[in-house]
Formats: structure tokens, sequence, C-alpha cells
């Protein structure tokens, strides 16, 4: 069996410990049926019940089943069928969002829902754009070399193999790396279009370089994943299975390997027994409450959702919330700046060509005191489609025939965007509303304010594109204000006062609870969140499975199957 | 030729009111107001080429035009007359904005966040058509959609500033939102897409030319003959 498999992935280097992409059946290879997948009892205490089946989630259950535990995912979204369900449509893509009702607030608000919200199995990177680039060393120690923000309890180097492998794993396509720990990639980079060429040339002249990657993206077909035809539509969800998400590139080896995921169900409330260890998950499905016994869980439903369970995971021991003695859950939540600049140009470049990420700058990563704020930037393609676009045009002021002959004029414009890294703030935090959902648990609400620090960076990067995309020959300048990504909430930490899991994810004073998700950074570096947050999980899952944590809170032996 | 860019509003282009001079009529296919860039292009002439989901969602946007349930009849009078002039839908064919974002606010369908210093998405476009009515009531019209035009782009510009009055609520984020879901309707349409030129969806068929400059073989070449300064002197802009 393994050599057959192996024979089946000509020309490119076989990921070790996951065939996902040649379990994908080829007439369907966007993503796996559930039929036939193993089906464990409510009562059976499963090795690990993870909530969530998005980047963390997928990723640990896939690396907990090849070690042999006995897996149960549960997730609030649909499992997705890509044939029926996705479409090539901008606006019809609305059911791939989480889109449930969530209160936001604070001086400058983030928006939630098609931007950083995801629901479903395969989670957010169903619709991320496709960056995966590494974060660099220095984010694991901003504390100690930049004095702001927290270092991370671990190191870069032990994520190092864990990027590695997974990038083989998505597969990651682009140039080499020459930023943070300069890498290679498995796959070559893909052709850019003519909008990215033009930024390429303009950075050129400013003395800024922009590489071509890296995206998850296969550059080639890669086991049943057929290759990318160059759409445009990656936000909307890659129907043809070319741009990697955890619906492609772990879930058939985890289902493979009889994790059950069972979709449309809204986990409410961890339960947790007298001596204060957990015994499994209480959820929601076709309006019914249900339970699921396990002997560990991991919560990995980022950074809005997994704070609100577990602060609406109360008891007699913990009336605060599971985690939360220290009034820590929810806190330090982030996001980053990703002010967009647009540029218009003599040609037609018909940006809504080729994948939206093509190339990217990490030169102004890390913190040059010349700039005056710590930390710094990375410099992205967009690409936006028609309403994208527009919503830029309106920032801009215009309305009316204005915003019409912008829009008449969209062919001829190319953008690009900023990553800034925003600090963590303590007040920046996600809590409950007062307002509750259909199941009568009360929705989140996220605060957000930005800092000087935060404002200046975003400035100096705004300017920063402004030459480059004037550099390259632009007619016309336009650009907005917006954020990408969210991570924190649940700060990975040495102490149980300065955070809310331990090095291992481990919730500080629960035992065999654990958080495996974007929420656990510490801070959040210029980097497209994605690739850690596999990698994260995939390093503990192997702490996990290699007994250096036992879930019972001691060093423990596991058969493995 | 169009690899100019004088005709923009910000290089002091089109703000006279009306779309520039000699913008080519659409001989092909239909655009709101039957005007565009691209005067021989019809995204639906594609539709063979896309995947039956997606051939289903687009068609149904041009096919069915929803009926008015979430708006009253006063509210729908002035939010239509408010829709026009955001996006300059002066003439037929227009495509029917307000009957789609009020299928979407029927339906509840929502965004996935609510600002907290504001209502639900649709109570605050009930709101706007308050706001609306009593903005032309200042000036002595029986509510917005009698303003006349001129008066009614007027009280738009001062919406648009957050200068209209709401006891309480932050009226530059009513603007935010009631815009969102009117731009995210008029460019769903794909007589939008005709009007700009764009692909459209391309699954499984793709995109295969990439280059500035290059176009697929169903894509076609904007037509727009317009030389700024002559414009802008004909029109008496200067």
């Amino acid at each position: 069996m393994k050599a057959r498999l192996a024979r089946g992935l000509k020309g490119a280097v076989r990921p070790a410990g996951n065939d996902s992409a040649l379990l994908l059946d080829p007439r369907h290879p966007a993503a796996p049926r559930p039929e036939g997948m193993r089906r464990y009892a409510a009562a059976e205490a499963v090795d690990m019940l993870i909530v969530g089946c998005g980047a963390g989630g997928a990723t640990l259950a896939q690396r907990l089943a090849r070690r042999g535990w006995r897996v149960v995912v549960l997730e609030a979204g649909p499992f997705w069928d890509p044939e029926t369900d996705w479409v090539s449509d901008e606006a019809g893509s609305h059911p791939l969002y989480w889109t449930e009702p969530r209160v936001i607030g604070g001086s400058d608000p983030v928006e939630l829902g098609k931007n950083n919200s995801g629901r479903g199995v395969g989670g957010s990177m169903v619709h991320f754009a496709g960056f995966a680039p590494r974060f660099h060393p220095s984010d694991f120690e901003v504390r100690s070399r930049d004095g702001v923000a927290a270092d991370w309890p671990i190191s870069y180097e032990e994520l190092q193999p864990h990027y590695e492998r997974l990038e083989h794993e998505l597969p990651v396509a682009g140039e080499h790396w020459t930023w943070g720990d300069p890498h290679s990639y498995p796959h070559s980079p893909h052709p850019v279009g003519g909008g990215a060429l033009r930024i390429m040339e303009g950075a050129e002249r400013c003395g800024i370089e922009m590489r071509v990657g890296p995206v998850a993206i296969a550059n080639g077909s890669f086991g049943n994943r057929p290759h990318c035809i160059y759409r445009g539509l990656c936000l909307q969800a890659c129907k043809v299975g070319a741009k990697g998400s955890p619906l492609v590139t772990h879930l058939p080896d985890a289902l493979a390997h009889g994790v059950e995921v069972r979709a449309e169900c809204m986990a409410t409330r961890i339960e947790i027994d007298e001596a204060g260890r957990c015994t499994g998950v209480t959820y929601f499905h076709d309006g019914k409450e249900r339970f699921q016994a396990a002997e560990a869980v991991a919560v990995a439903g980022y950074s809005i959702e997994t704070p609100r369970l577990l602060l609406h995971s109360t008891s007699e021991r913990f009336p605060n919330g599971l985690a939360n003695g220290n009034d820590l859950v929810g806190r330090g939540v982030m996001v980053q700046g990703a002010p967009q600049v647009g540029g218009r140009f003599p040609e037609e470049l018909r940006m809504y060509k080729a994948p939206p990420p093509e190339i990217a700058s990490e030169q102004f990563y890390e913190t040059e005191a010349s700039r005056g704020f710590a930390r710094g930037f990375s410099i992205q393609t967009v690409g936006p489609l028609p309403i994208g676009w527009a919503e830029h045009v309106l920032a801009d002021g215009h309305w009316g025939q204005s915003l019409r002959e912008y829009m008449r004029d969209y062919n001829h414009w190319y953008v690009i965007g900023a990553l800034n890294e925003l600090l963590p703030r303590p007040e920046n935090r996600v809590t409950l509303a007062e307002e509750t959902d259909s199941n009568g648990m009360p929705v989140a609400r996220m605060d957000y304010s930005q800092c000087e620090n935060d404002r200046a960076n975003i400035a100096f990067g705004k300017e920063r594109m402004r030459e480059i995309v004037r550099a390259a020959g632009a007619q016309d300048v336009l650009e907005i204000d917006r954020y990408a990504h969210l991570v924190g909430g649940c700060p990975m930490a040495g102490t149980p006062e300065s955070g809310v899991v331990d090095s291992d994810q481990r919730v500080w004073g629960v035992p065999n609870l654990f958080v495996a998700d974007g929420s656990v950074m510490p801070t959040q570096g210029s980097a497209n969140p994605a690739l850690t947050i596999m990698a994260l999980s995939a390093r503990l899952a192997e702490r996990l499975g290699d007994k250096r944590v036992g879930t019972r809170g001691e060093r423990r032996e596991r058969v493995s199957a | 030729m169009s690899r100019d860019a004088g005709h923009l509003p910000n290089l002091g282009g089109t703000e006279s009111g009306g779309p520039p001079a000699k913008l080519p009529r659409q001989r092909r296919g239909t655009t709101p107001q039957m005007r565009g860039r691209y005067p021989d292009y019809d995204v639906l002439e594609e539709t063979a080429h896309w995947d039956e989901a997606t051939r289903l969602v687009v068609l149904d946007r041009v096919e069915r035009v929803p009926p008015i349930r979430f708006f009253d009849e006063r509210e729908a009078a002035t939010l239509g007359a408010f829709c026009d002039i955001v996006m300059a839908q002066d003439a037929e064919p227009r495509i029917p904005v307000l009957a789609m974002v009020d299928e979407k606010l029927y339906e509840g369908r929502a965004e996935g966040y609510r600002y907290a210093d504001m209502p639900s998405d649709p109570q605050t476009w009930r709101q706007v058509a308050r706001m609306l009515d009593a903005a032309a009531a200042e000036q002595g019209a029986d509510g917005f959609p009698a303003a006349g035009r001129e008066a009614q782009l007027r009280i738009v510009e001062r919406f648009s500033q957050g200068e209209l009055t709401w006891d309480g609520c932050p009226v530059d984020k009513a603007w935010g939102v009631a815009m969102r879901d009117i731009l995210s309707a008029f460019y769903s349409h794909p007589w939008a897409w005709n009007e700009i030129g764009f692909g459209g969806p391309a699954y499984p068929r793709g995109f295969a030319r990439l280059a500035a400059g290059q176009r697929e073989h169903w894509e076609t070449p904007p037509e727009f003959e317009l030389d700024p300064v002559r414009d802008v002197n004909e029109r008496g802009l200067e």
C-alpha cells in the first residue's frame, strides 16, 4: 500500500506521515467525504476531544490519530461538499464565514466575519489567501530584544522542524526565502501576473526586495490534487483543490486513521469533575444538547470562540471560567494592521487573475531604531475582486458617479497591503456580552484599541507602500485602512500569572485541557498565522504522543495502535 | 485611450455629476444604464463555462428580482431613492439594489459583527430611512423621495460625512453599514461586471493570460476614447 501510494506522487517529495494528497478522490479533490468515517459513542471517553476543525484542530487530530489516539472533533459549521456548497463568486461565498452574532467595541473596533472568521470543517484556511510564511526567530523574544510585549516560552528552534515538515505537506511554493531563518520551499515559485511584476520593479527602484511566494498552493499536481488554474478566487474557497487547507492537507489522513469529525456541533461548555479535571464537552446539535466524554480536551476555536468557551465554562471550582483565576482569558487578543494601497497603471492588469497571494517582502519585519517604533511589517499582494475593490473606493471618499468611474477603471489597478505587527494589550480582550445566541449562550464581545506604536507602524508601512506604487509608475493612488487575522487571547506563558496556557499549551489549573489554535500566541509577528498555528499543533501532538506530556498531568505510557 | 488616467475623480475628472462624455453605449449584453468601458463584453455569454453551483447563484441575481418584504412602503421609497443616488443609477436598466438588500435583511443573513454602540443592521437600515426623511423635511420636502435630485445629493453628501443627526448613535458607522450592503449587491451583479470588464467566475476553466495587457479570448478590449484635457474643457470644468 505504502509503495503504491508513493508511486502516485510523481515528481514531488512525499511528505512523511501524511497521505492526505493521495487519499483524496481524484474526481472530487477539494475535500474528503465523511461517509465511512469512524463513529464513537457519546459515553466512550475518547483519548482526545477537539473543539474546532480548523488549522489547529485538524492538524492536532491528524497527528494524534497517526499515533493511535481515538479522536473526535466537534465543528460548529458544516462538512463541506465543494462541488455544491462552494461557488466561484464573491458575494455567494458568505456561508464560509462565521456570521453568528458578535459585538465589537473599543476605539478601533475590528470588523469580524468575512475578513477573519471561518466556520465549517477546514476553518478559516478554507478562505485564507494562501500566504504561508514562517515566523522569524525574533518573534519569540520581542520582550528581550525590543522591550515590548512578551517573550514566548518556546523558541523558534522548537517549531522549526514542524515548519519544514508542514511546508512539504501543504505544500508551500516560493523562492528561496532570505528573511528570518533563511530556508527554501519544496515547490518552485508560481508565475506572477502583470501587476505583481510592476510592483516588484517599483519596489526594486525603492531599494526594497520582493520575492515570489510563499504560498500554500502546489506548483504542479500534488498527489490527487490538481494544478492551480489561476482563477483568483482563493478567498472564496478553492474549488480546484490546489490551495492548501486542512480539508485537503490533513483531514483525509485523519479520517483514514479513525478520526471522527462531528460537523454542525456547537460546543457550549467544557465539563469539570470534582477533582478539577475535564470530563468532556457539552454541545448543541440539531437544537438538542448533547455530551461527549473524553480523557482530554483541546479547544481549537480560535481567538474569539476559544476564550468565549473557556469563559462560559463556569463551575463552583472555576466561577470566572476555566483558567481565568487571574482574569487573563481573552486578554491580549490581536489583529494585524492591514492597510492597502492601490495604484492605477496605464495597462490593463486585471488583478482578478492569478492567486491574490503572489509576492512578499519581509525586509521591514524587525525593529529598526531610526523608524521610531518597535517591530515592523511585511508587504504582500492582495488582488481584491470587485466588491472588495468597491470598498476601497468608498473608503477613499467616493460614492455616486465618482465611485462608478473608479469602478469602471478596475482593470487598470493593482493593490498591495501591509501586515503590521500590532502589539498585544491587556485592554484588548474578548468578554461575554449580555446578548445570547440561539443556544442561549452569551455571544462574544471583542474590544480593540490601537496604541501609539501601532499607529506609527501602520503610518510608516503605508508610506513605504505609496513609494513602491509610485515608483512602479502608478498614475493615481488609493488607500484603505483595515485589519487582518486574529491571534492571541489565551497566551502561552511560563507562569499562570502571565498566561492562560503553559509552554505545552496546557491550560493552567486543568491538567487534561489544552488550547490548540492561534489564541495561544503571545505575539503575532508580521507573518500570516496559518502555518504557525499548524506548527504549534504539530509540536503539541509530538509532545503528547512522545509521552513528554501526559494528559493526566504526569508522564504516562501510551500504546500506539 | 484608456492609458490616460485623467478621467479619474481624484485627478480632476468626472465631478460634474454625469459619466464622462463619450463613455460608450453598451452594444452587447446589459450594463446598468447601458454604458460601460467594454461595450462588446457580456460575461453572461460565458455561463456554459461556469460550474453548476456558481451558475445557479449568479443567474438567480439576473433572473429574479426579489419582492420587498422587509421594508415598509415608505422606507422602500426613501431607500430606493437613496440607492439610486449613491450608485448613480439615474436611468433604466437599474441593478435592483434595494430589492437585493431587502432580501438579505428579510432572510436574516448577517455579517458576523455589530458595533457595541449601534443597533442591529436591520434596525440601522430603518434608521437610515428615518434620517434621510428628516433631513429632507428640514428642507421643506415631504420625505427624501420628494426632495429633488440636487437636495438629495446634498443630503447624501452630509450623510457620507457623518453630519446627519441620529441621537446617540454614530452616523458614520450607519453610512458604512448601508454602503457595505449596497456595494455588495451592486458589484455582485453580472451587469456591473460587464460595465467594469471583470472576467467573472472562472472555474473550471481558469485564467491563462496573466501578463499586463493580456486578455483571455473571451475578454474584450476597453473602448473608451477620452482625452482628459478636452473632456474637462468641453464640460466647462476649468
